[in-house]
């Protein structure tokens, strides 16, 4: 193998990227996964284990690792934050009984070496429902603005 | 090789017999210099020996025991303030402790250091035991309530306003029935207000949802029945005892339920977690219009999903001890909301 390709090889790689959507259960981590795919998400059953989907955008191919946000299943995340450039955070914005849960699990997540280079997404889903909280409102009760500064962090809905 | 060594040994030169004026001056300087680390401080380093220290060891060890039992022990909930400032003492108690342990462990055999080391690391885990036991963390609160069937007692609400931050933004509630016993709730949603609803902490209630709805979301209800129109989006029950739900939805989960029976259409497979005694049958409600409200949140079509039960807590592929079909002879045959009873 020439150098040239090695490099070409690298550069390839500096393309792809690997995105972590986590959240609690019920927060709609598969179906905003499925959506952004154009699939189908009249069907989806909770999730049990873990999704990949790989989706091309610019030029840069995202590998999307959808785990499962059920209690249980909570302490198997840690098992995909090896390398990871991007940390999604879904948020179902309508469960206001289960913020205090997201808001431990969340500081829970960032408190995780393997995680500190990821960028973070905070994804206040579920904008439609009446009576969800705004992003603004997420971003309080979440105490982003406590976040470690060197962090890139963005809120963000549909 | 042998000789070279001999003379470079330290010992030969400290043989009185062997005298000489730059030796005797050496001696003189070795002395010296053991001097002021003999005179140091008796209190830095008060021990030198391994009995002293270890005695010293264990009656700090054995306050730090104290302590902790008398603060496990205390219930007074008046105590909670001195109750923190009690446990920083421990807390500063115990790494004083391991100072000790490093200042002395140049002298101590190395099995006495970690024997030591070891005490330390598991005092620091009881004091980590006592504290979540004495102001409980989310998790811990959310595990004893299971126990208290549903019903959240005085002190679980206390411990758990200790334990929050100031929170900076209060958080509204959802539309919904809370707090209520023996009553029948009645809300029938028409097409334009298709948004969530929150049903908790009923006893002994019967609840009727009639017309299309968003999301429902069901948290300590004991002994209630529960009977609502389509779900567009999911419902999400936790901790329910002695209940019965008739419902349909695009996505059902059940966490900590006992003794319940469920009777849904699911488009997908409804799961279960830490449930034990739930048992599962078709979606058998009718009213005036139903149809209608089905078909439009596009559950007119009966899956079968109500049977395809995952449950988290039983990831084997023999069929799980928490859940089982319902028996036919059992089930409730049919629900009927009636226009008068809207």
């Amino acid at each position: 193998m020439g150098l040239l390709s090695i490099i070409r090889k690298i550069k390839r790689k500096e393309k792809e990227m690997r995105i972590l959507m986590v959240g609690l259960d019920n927060s709609g981590k598969t179906t905003i996964v499925l959506k952004i795919n154009g699939e189908d998400t009249s069907v989806i059953s909770p999730t049990l284990g873990f999704n990949i989907k790989t989706i091309a955008y610019n030029k840069y191919t995202l590998n999307i690792w959808d785990v499962g946000g059920q209690r249980t299943i909570r302490s198997y995340w840690r098992n995909y934050f090896e390398q990871t450039d991007g940390l999604v955070w879904v948020v179902d914005s309508s469960d206001l009984r289960r913020l205090d849960d997201c808001k431990f699990e969340l500081h829970n997540l960032l408190k995780e070496e393997r995680l500190s280079g990821a960028s973070l997404l905070i994804f206040a889903n579920k904008q439609d429902i009446q009576g969800a909280l705004s992003p603004d409102e997420i971003t309080k009760v979440l105490n982003l603005e406590a976040l470690d500064k060197t962090r890139h962090w963005e809120n963000y809905w549909l | 090789m042998e000789g070279e060594e001999d003379l470079s040994n330290p010992n030969k030169t400290l043989d009185p017999t062997y005298s000489h004026p730059k030796h005797t001056a050496m001696l003189e300087r070795l002395s010296n210099r053991k001097q002021p680390f003999l005179s140091r401080n008796p209190d830095s380093h008060p021990f030198e020996s391994t009995n002293s220290f270890l005695s010293r060891f264990s009656q700090s060890k054995h306050s730090i025991d104290s302590d902790l039992t008398r603060c496990r022990q205390s219930t007074d909930p008046d105590s909670k303030s001195t109750l923190k400032s009690d446990l920083e003492a421990v807390s500063i108690s115990i790494s004083d402790l391991e100072k000790l342990v490093a200042e002395n462990s140049y002298f101590l055999p190395s099995y006495e250091v970690r024997t030591c080391l070891q005490t330390i690391s598991s005092l620091k885990q009881s004091l980590e035991n006592v504290t979540s036991e004495v102001f409980p963390k989310k998790k811990f609160a959310f595990k004893s309530k299971k126990a208290s069937s549903g019903v959240l007692d005085k002190t679980e609400i206390e411990n758990h306003d200790v334990d929050l931050e100031k929170p900076s933004f209060i958080v509204p509630d959802l539309p919904g029935f809370r707090n209520m016993e023996n009553e029948v709730l009645v809300k029938e949603f028409k097409g334009s207000e298709m948004g969530e609803f929150s049903i908790s902490d009923l006893n002994s209630c019967e609840v009727r949802l009639t017309g299309c709805l968003r999301a429902i979301f069901i948290h300590r209800l004991k002994n209630c029945k529960v009977y609502t129109g389509p779900v567009f989006g999911s419902v999400l029950i936790e901790e329910v005892e002695g209940c019965v739900f008739v419902l349909a939805s695009h996505q059902i989960r059940v966490h900590h339920a006992r003794a319940s029976d469920f009777y849904l259409r699911v488009r997908s497979r409804p799961i279960i977690e830490d449930c034990s005694g739930v048992r599962f049958a078709p979606y058998c409600l009718s009213y005036d219009g139903i149809e209608r409200d089905l078909k439009e949140s596009n559950l007119d079509e009966e899956t079968g999903n109500w049977a395809n039960v995952d449950d988290f807590k039983w990831l084997k592929a023999v069929q799980s001890p928490n859940w089982e079909i319902l028996p036919e002879s059992e089930s409730v045959g049919g629900v009927t909301i009636l226009n008068s009873d809207k």
